[in-house]
């Protein structure tokens, strides 16, 4: 697992969400990366029953690149906490029902994954219940596992096929720049965008 | 083989001079046969033609006589077959006698390059070195090193740097194999003979530590190929303390492989790639495609 950073990529006004992969899969295929197959990243929300106390929200993910697990983000008032667990944890979730009751309407990215030397690039789709909302654009440098070390590199990597639309880190990166890097950093930072994506859609949660 | 080559000739000329018979007797009687008896100038000629024949024909048979019966039947290995085949458009042979011809001409041109090359550079490191013996002497000073002094030497190195730790195995007898990490950027499996290195893999944080195979990134084989390089450079059958030394030294420069630019082309990366070549004596960071 190397450093991953995760970048929403702007909408254009004329292009559709199919035409902007395209054009970025033109891109980065002109690099001279190639395709290996598709990946799928996916957040369920469950939100608590409010006869329970005070809310508290359970996002649940799944991520292509790790099949056998199941990462969970309780989120309270006051803080969140990150669990990583297997395949189990979804039943687990269904017994659940009586305190979280389902709530927010499944949020996906999805779309191909391309291998360039020791890069790992995934152009997502991002939809809610099947509607389109925009594209997030994953690159992950396997060799390197210390945000730290490869800011300068990933920052010249992005700029070098988005553009100069790439400012900054992600915020959640920021204060952990010296660990090693893990698999929930990844999920933390497709949560971050889910929520965004989902408060301008209007959805609560 | 004198008397096939003078039989071989004499059915040549028996052959060039029956087609010549053929010829003036095609072409019949010719303008300068002249206007009287041109008939019998012409069987004349015709005669005397034919007298040739007759005399080139008991060349042959003289020659043929000559010859004596070859002993045994002759090899000829998997030319043989070429008589099943008798239409030569379907045995291809000559483009393929042609490109097995460019072949050898090539192999012949590389080898003898690399043969300039390999002996301008003495990078011989084996007992098979037939030197002289003063030379020899010295080399097995370097192979032939108690395993408490190499323990000395590499424990004096691994002082000598903060962020890379070192530790000694011996799996193979007395000869140390050194897994070293440097910082979390990356490890490495150094096997020693003696003092002298004799083999390094370069591998990822978090790779399995083993000498035999190559690390899953490019970057990681890349500084392997790399270390080889180094590692042949900084040897010294003189002084292998001093050789070991160096290396560490400028292994030790890879610390900051991801974090520090090309010196030359300013940016991180080239063919996706990060800077992977170290200057062996500046220890400055440079791209592949950069360093020349």
């Amino acid at each position: 697992m190397g450093v991953t950073i995760l970048h929403q990529f702007p909408m254009l006004e004329n292009r559709t969400g199919p035409q902007t992969i395209e054009f970025l899969t033109k891109r980065i295929v002109a690099l001279g990366a190639v395709q290996m197959g598709q990946f799928l990243v996916d957040c369920d929300s469950y939100i608590s029953m409010p006869s329970l106390g005070p809310q508290r929200t359970v996002h649940v993910l799944h991520n292509s690149e790790q099949p056998a697990s199941v990462f969970s983000i309780l989120e309270t008032n006051t803080k969140t906490i990150p669990l990583v667990a297997d395949g189990l944890f979804d039943l687990l979730m269904l017994k659940m029902t009586p305190i979280y009751t389902k709530k927010v309407a499944k949020i996906e990215s999805k779309g191909p994954r391309f291998e360039l030397a020791d890069f790992c690039i995934k152009l997502g789709s991002v939809t809610i219940s099947q509607n389109f909302k925009g594209v997030l654009v994953e690159v992950e440098y396997r060799p390197c596992v210390v945000p730290s070390n490869c800011v300068g590199l990933m920052r010249e990597f992005l700029q070098g096929f988005l553009g100069s639309c790439v400012q900054s880190l992600p915020a959640c990166l920021q204060n952990k720049m010296d660990e090693v890097y893990q698999p929930m950093d990844t999920i933390q930072q497709y949560l971050d965008h889910f929520l965004n994506f989902r408060k301008m859609a209007g959805y609560s949660g | 083989m004198e008397n096939l080559y003078a039989a071989l000739t004499s059915v040549k000329v028996l052959r060039c001079s029956v087609g010549q018979i053929f010829n003036s007797l095609a072409n019949g009687i010719r303008a300068d046969h002249g206007e009287e008896g041109r008939d019998t100038k012409f069987l004349s000629e015709i005669e005397e033609l034919l007298n040739a024949v007759t005399h080139h024909l008991r060349d042959v048979e003289q020659a043929v006589n000559n010859l004596s019966q070859p002993p045994g039947p002759l090899t000829l290995g998997n030319t043989n077959f070429l008589s099943q085949e008798c239409t030569q458009e379907r045995q291809a042979l000559y483009s393929q006698l042609v490109l097995s011809y460019k072949w050898t001409d090539k192999i012949h041109e590389y080898s003898n390059h690399a043969a300039a090359l390999l002996s301008q550079n003495s990078l011989k490191r084996s007992y098979m070195n037939p030197g002289s013996a003063k030379r020899r002497r010295t080399q097995t000073s370097s192979h032939n090193v108690s395993p408490q002094a190499v323990d000395t030497v590499i424990s004096a190195i691994d002082r000598q740097f903060n962020d890379m730790t070192m530790s000694i195995s011996r799996p193979f007898a007395t000869n140390a194999v050194l897994q070293v990490s440097l910082g979390r950027v990356l490890q490495a499996v150094i096997a020693f003979k003696g003092l002298m290195i004799e083999w390094v893999v370069v591998k990822g944080y978090g790779e399995a530590f083993d000498l035999w195979t190559d690390s899953r990134h490019k970057v990681f084989r890349k500084i392997t190929e790399n270390s080889h390089a180094a590692m042949l450079h900084f040897y010294s059958p003189t002084l292998p303390e001093l050789a070991v030394r160096s290396f560490m030294t400028w292994f030790h420069s890879y610390i900051t492989l991801f974090s520090e630019p090309c010196k030359k082309c300013g940016s991180h990366l080239h063919c996706a790639l990060p800077p992977t070549w170290r200057d062996l004596r500046t220890l400055e960071p440079f791209h592949e495609e950069c360093k020349l």
